[in-house]
């Protein structure tokens, strides 16, 4: 405990602190990306060496186990493309929540956006005639973005309304949006006679067209690179984009130039709640072809891991979720390859991202507004 | 007993402290007067040991405190009760007395810690429920749960920093009884402020500062409000502003009967009325906290107003977004630098288009126009002389006076029809305060309407063409510059002299 006057002395010598830090990292500032690779490989490397041992731990050798997380992540065209599917709604689910994390708005609603997502696009694509053709998709996915936005706009109107906060509306919608997924398979969306709750098979029409034939790849990885660059473009090259920034820097500069909190939050809530709608509708339209119970389970928390990893930048958001999506991939693998036991598999994807984090924090903090 | 003798203390080349003595004898409040930067703040700071005077000795209670930190300050018997204070919101007033107190032990007994509470809060006056959670206490509350903790630790000497400056008057009554309890019980009390009023009513001797040196010490018996104030206010301006006389237009900005009443119930505004012309500075001095940041806030359409109306050019503004006024043509110098007129994370070219930047030119069809950024913030550059490493530089990177030129460019360059001007030298050097208030006086030439509010007297008396004062939420009537002088709104800024009530000249 410390009597009240010596946090005056804290303050000062902190100020010292800061100001050496401050002087470290622009001197390493020059090289740039190449300070960030090495931070990242570091903690990359940790984190693989950590979990090495839990592997010998039980009583596995880690090298064979990481030789097939290798071959499950890229050993093979299917490998790829299965974590290339992987990788597509962590980044578009990310990069929406980088969006809002620019704004300061601590949206963690991304989950229960994309079940929700996943259900309108189910809706579509189930309740349309057989005779309508390729526009099923389109209309399907903008069903998906529709849900998506209209899900998050439903916590910001409480967040704005009612005063709530964020994080605890996004949250807890998350839970609703899931069990509503379990509720429209029980009800009237489910599979007569099917064991598991799901729904029934789309037709032909409604399949994402696949990107590479004899792969399950679908186009999905292209609409997410897409965003990417869209909200690349849409924080640094627009008013609205200007807008978040400044929100996201100073709220009291905001309300000086007269940007209203309100309105942006309300707006950047559903843009990135429409981007994860539409990576729910993505998952059950390229990978499942139909709604299944917990489709989505994890990844709208994925996302917004994804968007820390990419230190809330959108551009960065797309390695940021490949890394993930591979990794991903290849534990699985791994899992199933060698027996290691699947708690390591969530082990080692919880590891590297607090050690990448670690590595990067410094960088968040310095980064350009 | 405290004595402080030939304390100095340099920050740079600013002399915040130079060969200052002062005493506090027990039973005695000694009252520090002086303006803002005159050094009264460092002085304490020396004092307490947060930081460290260049020369000087400093006896209390016949030992020398050299090097000493806050903790042995606290312990030698010294309490310091700073404007923001060290208090946990969370916690009852109980638990924030306990908290960091050697005797309150490892075994927490709040019960008797509590009994002490009510009994010092009877001895001095101070009201105080140790039960009560400190964040649901009004401001003045919280105040005297700070000198309680100080009394209870076994403070002789309390320092109390501005401590009247955001109290209601009944508030401020009662704190000054307090006072008047802790000199009754033989403790020494040093009592900053710029208030003249309070310092004459309670001290028994005064000091004054000005430009970190002692200017005046006197009795507070035998003193004048006049004496004070010109002690305080000292000389004329060193540096005599070149003006020129010109007549001025019409009326650009009308304000009548606004008032303001914040959420926890103070009166911030009390029927401000003015009106300034074309081509015409109206300075309005005060002392910080008396209503003025409400009042530029008002006008430029950062607070919603419920009562009163602001007119620009004729037209009526008091529903309009700050967005609207912008481009009515009305400029904003906000006071504070860091955070609210300057975003420190964004680029200088960011900065220079704070304001405009969802406009035309600089932005078309929800686009910003990166061509346009550049050049704006090339031409802003060069006019105004802004250092900077190179236009993508963070703002952060610049200094103060680099600072201020950046939101000089964005809110004078773009030659408004009326600038409100809140401390616009404020924690500047002297060329960067000379380089603002020849902005001003350019728009003024060009006819722009300023209102120019500061605490600093000198830049009034220098600037304005007439001349208010603020005070407790109110606006005396403005009077021409030719029909007032240092004394009188010295005395006006300290609440004395009677304050017309604007409304009464000016009938809505």
């Amino acid at each position: 405990m410390s009597e009240d006057g010596s946090v005056r002395v804290d303050e000062v010598d902190g100020g010292a602190v800061a100001t050496a830090t401050r002087h470290f990292v622009e001197a390493l500032a020059g090289a740039d990306w190449l300070r960030a690779l090495l931070l990242a490989s570091a903690a990359v490397a940790l984190a693989l060496g950590v979990t090495a041992v839990l592997i010998a731990i039980s009583g596995k050798n880690p090298l064979v186990a990481y030789a097939a997380l290798v071959r499950g992540a890229v050993g093979s065209i299917d490998r790829i493309a299965f974590a290339l599917n992987k990788s597509t709604p962590y980044i578009l689910g990310g990069v929406g929540v980088a969006l809002c994390f620019r704004a300061k708005v601590i949206n963690i609603g991304a989950e229960g956006q994309i079940a929700v997502g996943g259900i309108a696009a189910s809706w579509v694509a189930l309740s349309t005639a057989a005779s309508s053709g390729a526009s099923v998709i389109p209309a399907a996915i903008a069903a998906a973005a529709l849900g998506g936005a209209g899900w998050a706009a439903f916590a910001a109107t409480i967040r704005l309304t009612r005063g709530v906060h964020e994080v605890l509306c996004t949250l807890l919608l998350n839970f609703v949006g899931l069990l509503l997924v379990s509720e429209v398979l029980h009800g009237p969306m489910g599979e007569p006679g099917a064991g598991f709750p799901q729904s029934p098979l789309f037709k032909r029409q409604a399949w994402l067209p696949n990107l590479l034939a004899g792969t399950d790849l679908h186009i999905g990885i292209l609409i997410a690179a897409l965003a990417v660059v869209a909200c690349h473009m849409l924080l640094w090259r627009t008013t609205f984009g200007f807008r978040l920034r400044l929100l996201g820097a100073s709220p009291a500069a905001a309300a000086y130039a007269g940007v209203s909190f309100p309105r942006c939050a309300f707006a950047v809530m559903a843009l990135a709640g429409g981007l994860a709608g539409v990576a729910g509708g993505i998952e059950v339209l390229g990978v499942h072809y139909r709604l299944i119970e917990g489709f989505s389970l994890g990844f709208g928390f994925n996302a917004v891991a994804v968007a820390l990893l990419a230190s809330i930048n959108p551009m960065a958001v797309l390695p940021a979720g490949l890394f993930l999506g591979f990794l991903e991939a290849g534990a699985l693998a791994m899992q199933r390859e060698v027996g290691v036991p699947s708690s390591l598999v969530f082990v080692i994807e919880g590891l590297t991202m607090v050690f990448v984090l670690c590595a990067i924090g410094i960088g968040i903090r310095q980064q350009r507004v | 007993m405290l004595e402080m003798r030939g304390i100095c203390k340099r920050y740079g080349l600013v002399r915040a402290n130079h060969n200052i003595d002062l005493t506090a004898p027990p039973g005695k409040i000694v009252g520090l007067l002086g303006e803002n930067g005159s050094g009264k703040s460092t002085l304490m700071k020396v004092l307490f040991g947060i930081v460290r005077a260049d020369a000087g000795i400093i006896t209390y209670k016949g030992r020398v405190l050299a090097g000493h930190s806050p903790r042995e300050s606290i312990a030698a018997g010294i309490g310091m009760i700073h404007q923001h204070f060290m208090l946990v919101d969370a916690m009852t007033v109980t638990e924030n007395i306990m908290l960091g107190w050697a005797r309150a032990g490892r075994w927490l007994r709040p019960r008797e810690i509590a009994q002490l509470i009510e009994g010092g809060s009877r001895t001095y006056g101070l009201d105080i429920d140790p039960r009560a959670i400190v964040g649901r206490l009004p401001y003045g509350k919280r105040q005297r749960v700070e000198i309680m903790k100080a009394i209870l630790r076994g403070a002789d000497l309390l320092v109390l920093d501005e401590p009247t400056s955001n109290l209601s008057p009944p508030e401020a009554d009662r704190l000054l009884e307090a006072m008047r309890r802790l000199r009754e019980q033989g403790r020494s009390v040093i009592f900053i402020s710029h208030k003249l009023n309070e310092v004459l009513d309670i001290c028994d001797d005064i000091v004054v500062l000005r430009d970190g040196e002692v200017t005046g010490r006197c009795a507070a018996a035998g003193a004048t409000r006049a004496e004070l104030a010109h002690m305080m206010v000292g000389r004329d301006v060193t540096t005599p502003v070149n003006r020129v006389r010109r007549d001025p237009g019409p009326e650009i900005l009308i304000v009548t009967g606004l008032s303001h009443t914040d959420e926890t119930g103070i009166e911030r505004l009390r029927d401000v009325a003015f009106s300034i012309r074309s081509g015409e500075i109206l300075a309005v001095a005060g002392v910080d906290g008396n209503g003025q940041a409400d009042l530029v806030d008002a006008i430029a359409g950062l607070q919603r107003l419920h009562h009163g109306r602001v007119s620009l050019a004729g037209r009526d503004i008091t529903r309009w977004s700050v967005q609207a006024r912008l481009a009515a043509g009305l400029s904003y110098i906000p006071v504070d630098r860091s955070g609210t007129s300057i975003v420190p994370g964004m680029t200088v070219e960011d900065n220079l288009a704070l304001r405009e930047f969802n406009r035309a030119p600089l932005s078309r069809w929800c686009c910003l126009d990166s061509a346009r950024f550049r050049a704006l913030a090339a031409s802003g550059i060069a006019r105004f002389a802004i250092r900077a490493s190179s236009p993508d530089a963070p703002a952060r990177t610049l200094s103060g006076g680099n600072q201020q030129k950046i939101v000089v460019a964005r809110e004078v360059g773009r030659d408004p029809k009326v600038l409100i001007a809140f401390q616009p030298t404020w924690g500047l050097d002297p060329g960067a305060t000379r380089f603002v208030i020849d902005q001003v006086l350019a728009l003024r030439r060009a006819g722009g309407a300023i209102l120019y509010i500061s605490a600093e007297l000198d830049e009034v008396l220098a600037l304005g063409d007439r001349i208010a004062v603020m005070y407790n939420g109110r606006l005396s009537e403005p009077a021409r510059r030719e029909e007032t002088d240092r004394t009188a709104v010295g005395l006006m800024m300290g609440g004395f002299a009677p304050m017309r009530r604007a409304a009464d000249a000016h009938p809505a």
